[in-house]
């Protein structure tokens, strides 16, 4: 759990905007504060609920009874008194337009294994348990794509500067910058073409070049011909790994996985014509990448990182 | 192979290169092209627009030889002489044109 904790961690702020309504259970099952705790025990064991939000006549939250509270009422033998004697009083509470990071705050503030949600009335209208994070922070991630030669798992990579793995890449520290902010199809590479010069010059093997080139090349043709927006290359190097990230603020992906099968494409017939959108963009950046990784969703454009670790024979 | 010899197997050298050339690929698919083509080769294509010269300086091809009569305008001429990428033209298809050089021993 605690691996899963870190990793819950780490996402979150890939998808810090997603609100507390988009993920909370609702509606919320409760018990009124006046039922005995046996009537909850029973929920508990039917509903296979861990803890259930405890509410006053109005329909107000006051407390929250958990499996906890039952055992220690249990062991007194109290099941027969009033939920409101044996309950938590003390609710922390989320709001619906609070945001991921907040719920995943209070997670780790206080330990609980749930958080119900309240509006201004202070009636409960959802709740919020490590499952329900765990859930949204799931869907989100299928919206990403990883390949990685070296089978690593993507969170546990902390040797490498790169945001997705956590590691932050400061712009300010991108050694070579590049806009894509040209309509024309036919620049399309200019920007790899640059980048291509700048690695010979300092040294980097022309194989392990190539291949950075290629990927560089075919994210900056997608930014051009699928995007409708500018987009930026940036690159950071180091003697033994160069990452190259291309990001766009465009339409975005629809559909991640299709759009990673060779000879899948959406562009247009025009420039079909020239040689481009034979939808082997993203399968040749995935062959010439150590490990790429895809963020996207429609209308939020798209980024692309991409990790070239120089091989054996790409030394000097 | 000298790329600037290109021009004895009857292609027109439209623009001067440099280094040696070793391979030959054929294909009008700009990502197959450089999924596929090795560093040192020389393309035979029929697409004439500037990209080419791009793809052709990000994959190593030294030379360009454009088939079935079709021409090259100005900005792909002008890209090419700044890139250093030979250029040449031929009325042949390009499995003729290809051919002639693998007759000649590139493979």
């Amino acid at each position: 759990m605690q691996d899963v904790d870190k990793l819950v961690k780490r996402i979150q702020f890939y998808f810090k905007e997603v609100k507390v309504e988009e993920f909370m259970t609702s509606p919320v099952v409760t018990v009124c504060q006046d039922q005995i705790v046996l009537r909850a025990k029973e929920l508990m064991k039917l509903r296979r609920f861990s803890g259930i939000p405890v509410v006053d006549e109005n329909e107000c939250l006051v407390g929250i009874i958990s499996i906890e509270d039952v055992i220690h009422a249990l062991e007194k033998g109290k099941l027969n008194s009033k939920i409101s004697d044996r309950m938590t009083k003390n609710v922390v509470t989320l709001s619906k337009d609070d945001k991921i990071t907040d719920a995943v705050k209070k997670f780790e503030l206080y330990g609980f294994g749930r958080f119900p949600v309240v509006d201004k009335k202070n009636h409960v209208t959802g709740i919020i348990t490590k499952h329900d994070l765990m859930t949204i922070l799931l869907s989100k991630l299928s919206i990403l794509y990883v390949h990685d030669t070296r089978r690593e798992p993507f969170v546990r990579t902390e040797n490498f500067r790169s945001s997705p793995t956590g590691v932050e890449l400061e712009k300010e520290s991108a050694e070579f910058n590049f806009n894509v902010d040209y309509a024309d199809v036919s620049l399309a590479g200019t920007g790899a073409a640059k980048l291509k010069k700048r690695l010979l010059s300092k040294g980097f093997h022309p194989k392990f070049v190539k291949r950075v080139a290629i990927a560089t090349y075919e994210a900056e043709t997608n930014v051009i011909i699928h995007s409708g927006s500018c987009g930026k290359i940036r690159a950071y190097m180091e003697p033994e790994i160069v990452i190259v990230r291309v990001d766009d603020s465009g339409k975005g992906i629809e559909n991640v996985k299709m759009a990673m099968h060779e000879g899948f494409s959406t562009a247009p017939d025009y420039v079909r014509e020239m040689g481009f959108g034979a939808g082997m963009g993203l399968a040749n950046i995935k062959r010439c990448s150590d490990r790429m990784m895809i963020l996207s969703e429609p209308g939020k454009g798209v980024v692309i990182e991409m990790s070239f670790w120089r091989h054996e024979n790409e030394c000097e | 192979m000298n790329v600037n010899d290109l021009g004895k197997f009857g292609f027109q050298a439209m623009v001067n290169g440099k280094g040696e050339v070793k391979h030959g690929y054929t294909c009008d698919l700009l990502s197959e092209v450089m999924a596929n083509a090795a560093i040192d080769t020389v393309w035979f294509t029929v697409q004439s627009h500037v990209n080419i010269v791009a793809v052709a300086a990000i994959t190593g091809i030294r030379a360009i030889v454009l088939c079935n009569g079709h021409e090259f305008n100005e900005d792909t001429l002008k890209k090419a002489k700044e890139e250093g990428i030979a250029l040449f033209t031929t009325s042949l298809n390009a499995f003729e044109a290809g051919g002639r050089l693998y007759n000649a021993g590139l493979k």
